[in-house]
């Protein structure tokens, strides 16, 4: 009997004929870690989706849109307010270059994503006490000149890092572009009122009435203030450089809102008025324009067709449903009028490069066109106010001259927003100028505790597009619209002309959201597991686990992931600090395990006594 | 429709034909069938079974020997009782799941009617091919006649559905020498089965209400243990063979030794050491010679796995001179004839008395072993004996002086 007073070992029991209960029973496949036939393994990786990485201040925005489809509302507001100070503005005002980026642009129409983050935005102004928080207090004290969207967001997260920050404001309300370049009919005063109500809440000081290079100097800040960020905006309207452009009845694009928004405006306009621009501060002048009383508005642009104007497409097809007219490839060359102004001298006229900065070709030698009018309104740009500023800090583009941290030289001095921006390629945007303040008040906050500078930089490995997901797993949904006041009414009126998303729009349109690259606990990898080897302990983001000893890398889960957020990494790539094989056996107390173990406790030493060597 | 079944009866069929109804007497489930001769019979008559509603069972024809074993390893893993067969080449053919069979413990049962392997083309009965497959963890033996045949596979089933050893069997028999001609068999009545074997019942079942995994990868270190315990059922199967003979013996009243019969040994010098159906050929020369004074016998091995290495020890040292009867290749082998020889050697070597052991090539190719050969292979016998000593280890019968 050659099998009599055989023992087989605790460590190496197993179970009858190797039949095992499925892996998910109690103990289970524990004996036979299949996991060593890997060659790929499945990693859950966030990736970054187009969406967050297209935002100017890179919100969060698949995470909010994925708790709001949970119905965690505050926790959503709570996550974009990490980034954005203000969701309700830009929820009304943002060019939202996120929904260009949508993937679902691709597949069907773009996440309406603006409207969610409005509906997030008015839910955070409802709320008596904001859930953003100052931090602990530093002991230093920041000046931000401005309060214009680079201005509050700076503040915003000063404040956040516990710095005692005072805005100095030049006009006798806060809020700058804001408030002075954005209509009442896009964006309500009473909501951006909220808004810097949020900043004092946070222990904000607002200076208003203070102007910089005025009623307090350079010399002042660098004094009073242990550092200080200059947000101060474009606030010089460029003019046309036409004949006769100082007559009455010429107007400017800017100062035109910004009276208007201000409540300070004497403006009374005829009934012919023609707008000069292409642009979105033009576009929001020629609806403006109808608002104050002009039966015919037309807009005059040096672009050849609509399709170069640097605009919001949306925006200028609700400008063109209330009945502004178009005129392409006209340059003012002269206001003719006694006095006041009663035509405009209009000459061909086209971009000389490919962007809109380029120089304009006029072609004066052509017959030209008178163009009756009773008001003009110039809105082709603005440049910057800097006398205050001393000559050393100027750079040739009449901004300010930062290095790449915003800093001013190796000063206490740093510049965000519009000021730094123009000219620099960086569309000038709410969202960017916000975006910016952030990164330079985050650059602020390292020279205030002493630490390193670095540059602002959001890692992207890869920024998720359709190929790396599953389409079979998306139908086809329409986009919820936001509802908008009748052409007719509204450009007669103040009032919001685009409504706001209901509760259940809101959770809708978040429903069409992708995810991409990311995980949102939809379970399908847990449920498509032949083995199964994916666990969770309870149904939510990144609780995946993997059990590795078990998964043989059949990449079921990785091609069947709707969001592409599971990728195959080669085996090879794991540096575990031991060699494959032994990856794979040291999991069992068994032989090869324990060999394993001792060959790293005791790499180069053989052992003494070959014997005892077990 | 359930299997139909008659009271006790004694009919005259054939080996294949007994294979068949001890099949349907079995109750199988599942029927795994490709075509080879000798076998093939066996499963024209369990087709017809089943065709005209004696037999419920799923006959399955695959495509080939080894989709046969397959599937009956398949079928056998879900619990169902299922019986197979095949010969020759068809043996070798399904080599692959032998292994794999036994390793995972499924009681699959495989009749095999001996056929010599190719080449050329031979349709004769050697018992090579089984043989090649001794050591795959099949329990194997020979049966000598139709109602042995009968006996031994209703006991097969009943030693390796045992839980305590769970290995598939081969039951063999010569082909045509067994399987070819027929010899009174007694059926018996359906009580006395039912009784002697209960239903089939795998521990582990492949059953999507209680799911497992049978046969998944395991470490190196877990094959150690797993072959021992797949060794220890082999040896722990010769216990259970016993008690079932004695069973089959109380229910049926047909006595066999589980491993050995000894014909007419009784004051035997010389004997034959044998297994299968040349042995009916052996007793009727050993009487004859018996006559004449020659002190000849037969022992005759009926179960080859588990060898039982004792008792061949015990019986066969008892005599002067023992002459294996191969009829089965062992090319280059320690007695460059066949297998049978060295293990027999090998159980004797621990014997205090050891006889005189030789060889003999005989009904090889599927030639009968006739009566002049016995007498010319005691004649060889009894001059080892006189000589005290082997003139060769192996001689091959028919063509010798």
């Amino acid at each position: 009997m050659s099998t009599k007073g055989t023992h087989i070992p605790d460590w190496l029991q197993v179970p009858f004929a190797g039949i095992t209960p499925a892996p998910t029973q109690k103990k289970g496949q524990d004996l036979f870690p299949t996991g060593n036939w890997r060659s790929i393994r499945p990693v859950y990786r966030d990736k970054m989706p187009p969406c967050n990485n297209a935002c100017g201040t890179n919100e969060k925005i698949q995470g909010y849109l994925d708790l709001v489809k949970r119905g965690k509302y505050l926790d959503a507001y709570a996550l974009i307010k990490e980034d954005m100070p203000f969701p309700s503005v830009t929820g009304r005002v943002c060019y939202h270059p996120c929904e260009q980026a949508c993937n679902r642009g691709k597949h069907d129409e773009a996440i309406s994503i603006r409207a969610v983050e409005r509906f997030l935005g008015d839910l955070g102004q409802a709320l008596a006490k904001d859930v953003v928080k100052p931090g602990k207090p530093t002991g230093k004290k920041v000046a931000v000149i401005g309060s214009g969207p680079a201005g509050h967001s700076a503040a915003y997260q000063l404040a956040r890092l516990g710095h005692t920050v005072t805005i100095l404001e030049k006009s006798p309300k806060a809020g700058g572009l804001n408030r002075g370049g954005i209509p009442d009919w896009v964006l309500p005063q009473h909501v951006l009122d909220r808004e810097i109500e949020r900043l004092i809440e946070l222990g904000i000081t607002i200076k208003t009435n203070t102007e910089v290079g005025k009623d307090v100097s350079w010399a002042d800040l660098e004094k009073q203030y242990d550092a200080c960020i200059l947000a101060v905006g474009l606030t010089e309207p460029n003019n046309v450089r036409a004949e006769g452009e100082n007559k009455a009845g010429v107007h400017y694009g800017l100062p035109f809102l910004r009276d208007i928004g201000m409540g300070t405006s004497k403006v009374k306009l005829g009934p012919r008025v023609a707008v000069i621009g292409g642009g979105n501060t033009a576009i929001d002048c020629a609806r403006e324009a109808f608002r104050q009383g002009a039966q015919e508005v037309t807009m005059i642009t040096v672009e050849g067709n609509p399709s170069e104007m640097p605009a919001v497409p949306e925006d200028l097809h609700d400008m063109l449903e209330e009945g502004v007219e178009l005129m392409h490839g006209f340059a003012v060359t002269a206001v003719r009028g006694n006095g006041k102004v009663e035509a405009l001298q209009l000459q061909p006229a086209k971009f000389t490069g490919a962007i809109n900065a380029s120089p304009i070709a006029i072609d004066r030698d052509a017959p030209g066109l008178q163009f009756p009018v009773d008001q003009v309104i110039i809105a082709v740009g603005q440049h910057a106010s800097l006398a205050w500023l001393p000559a050393e800090f100027k750079n040739d583009r009449g901004t300010i001259a930062v290095d790449r941290h915003g800093r001013l030289g190796n000063t206490k001095f740093f510049a965000a927003g519009d000021i730094v921006q123009v000219g620099s390629g960086q569309p000038l945007m709410v969202v960017n100028a916000v975006g910016d303040g952030k990164r330079v008040a985050f650059n602020v906050d390292k020279v205030l505790s002493g630490e390193p500078l670095q540059p602002w930089t959001i890692p992207i490995e890869v920024i998720t597009d359709l190929k790396r997901m599953n389409m079979t797993y998306f139908p086809h949904f329409p986009r919820v619209q936001q509802a908008l006041l009748q052409p007719a009414s509204r450009r007669r009126t103040q009032d919001e002309v685009i409504q706001a998303y209901s509760e259940e729009q809101a959770v809708e349109e978040a429903n069409r959201c992708f995810s991409c690259g990311t995980c949102n606990a939809c379970d399908n990898c847990y449920l498509v597991c032949p083995e199964p080897c994916i666990v969770r302990p309870e149904r939510s983001n990144g609780l995946y686990k993997i059990l590795v000893d078990y998964c043989k890398g059949c990449r079921v889960c990785i091609e069947e992931c709707p969001t592409g957020c599971l990728e195959g990494v080669p085996e090879l790539d794991f540096d575990t600090g031991v060699v494959r094989m032994d990856t794979a056996f040291a999991i069992t107390p068994g032989l090869h395990g324990r060999q394993a173990e001792q060959l790293r406790q005791v790499p180069n030493l053989p052992p003494k006594d070959i014997e005892n060597w077990r | 429709m359930a299997t139909v079944l008659d009271k006790k009866k004694t009919v005259r069929i054939n080996g294949c034909v007994a294979s068949a109804q001890a099949a349907k007497y079995a109750d199988v489930d599942v029927i795994t069938a490709y075509p080879i001769r000798p076998y093939t019979a066996t499963m024209m008559a369990l087709a017809q079974m089943v065709a005209n509603g004696e037999l419920d069972a799923e006959y399955i024809v695959a495509d080939s020997e080894h989709s046969q074993l397959s599937i009956a390893h398949g079928a056998s893993s879900s619990g169902a009782r299922v019986f197979t067969g095949s010969s020759g080449v068809g043996v070798q053919y399904a080599y692959e799941l032998y292994s794999p069979i036994s390793g995972s413990r499924m009681p699959v049962q495989m009749m095999i009617a001996d056929r010599t392997l190719d080449p050329p083309g031979d349709f004769g009965s050697e018992h090579t091919e089984a043989l090649s497959t001794r050591d795959m963890g099949w329990i194997m033996g020979w049966s000598c006649d139709s109602q042995e045949a009968f006996d031994n596979h209703l006991m097969a089933y009943r030693i390796g559905e045992d839980p305590r050893v769970l290995l598939p069997q081969m039951v063999c028999q010569d082909g045509f020498f067994v399987s070819h001609i027929t010899s009174d068999c007694e059926l018996p009545d359906p009580g006395q089965v039912k009784e002697f074997l209960p239903p089939y019942k795998h521990p582990y079942p492949l059953d999507p209400r209680h799911p497992v995994s049978h046969g998944p990868q395991i470490m190196p270190e877990q094959g150690p243990p797993l072959q021992l315990e797949r060794a220890r059922a082999m040896e722990g199967a010769a216990p259970v063979i016993e008690q079932v003979h004695e069973e089959f013996a109380k229910i049926f009243g047909r006595r066999y030794d589980a491993w050995i019969e000894e014909f007419m040994t009784d004051g035997a010098e010389v004997v034959f050491f044998m297994q299968g159906g040349h042995a009916v050929t052996a007793r009727y020369a050993i009487r004859h010679m018996r006559e004449r004074g020659a002190k000849v016998g037969l022992v005759r091995l009926r179960t080859i796995r588990p060898y039982p290495t004792d008792r061949v020890m015990q019986v066969l040292s008892k005599f002067k001179v023992v002459g294996v009867i191969e009829t089965n290749m062992g090319l280059g082998s320690v007695s460059s004839g066949g297998s049978l020889y060295a293990e027999a050697c090998a159980a004797l070597y621990q014997a205090n008395q050891r006889p005189i052991v030789v060889s003999f090539m005989a009904g090889m190719g599927g030639e009968a072993i006739v009566l002049k050969e016995f007498y010319w292979m005691t004649q060889k016998m009894l001059e080892a004996q006189k000589r005290g000593g082997i003139e060769k280890r192996t001689h091959w019968v028919g063509f010798e002086e």
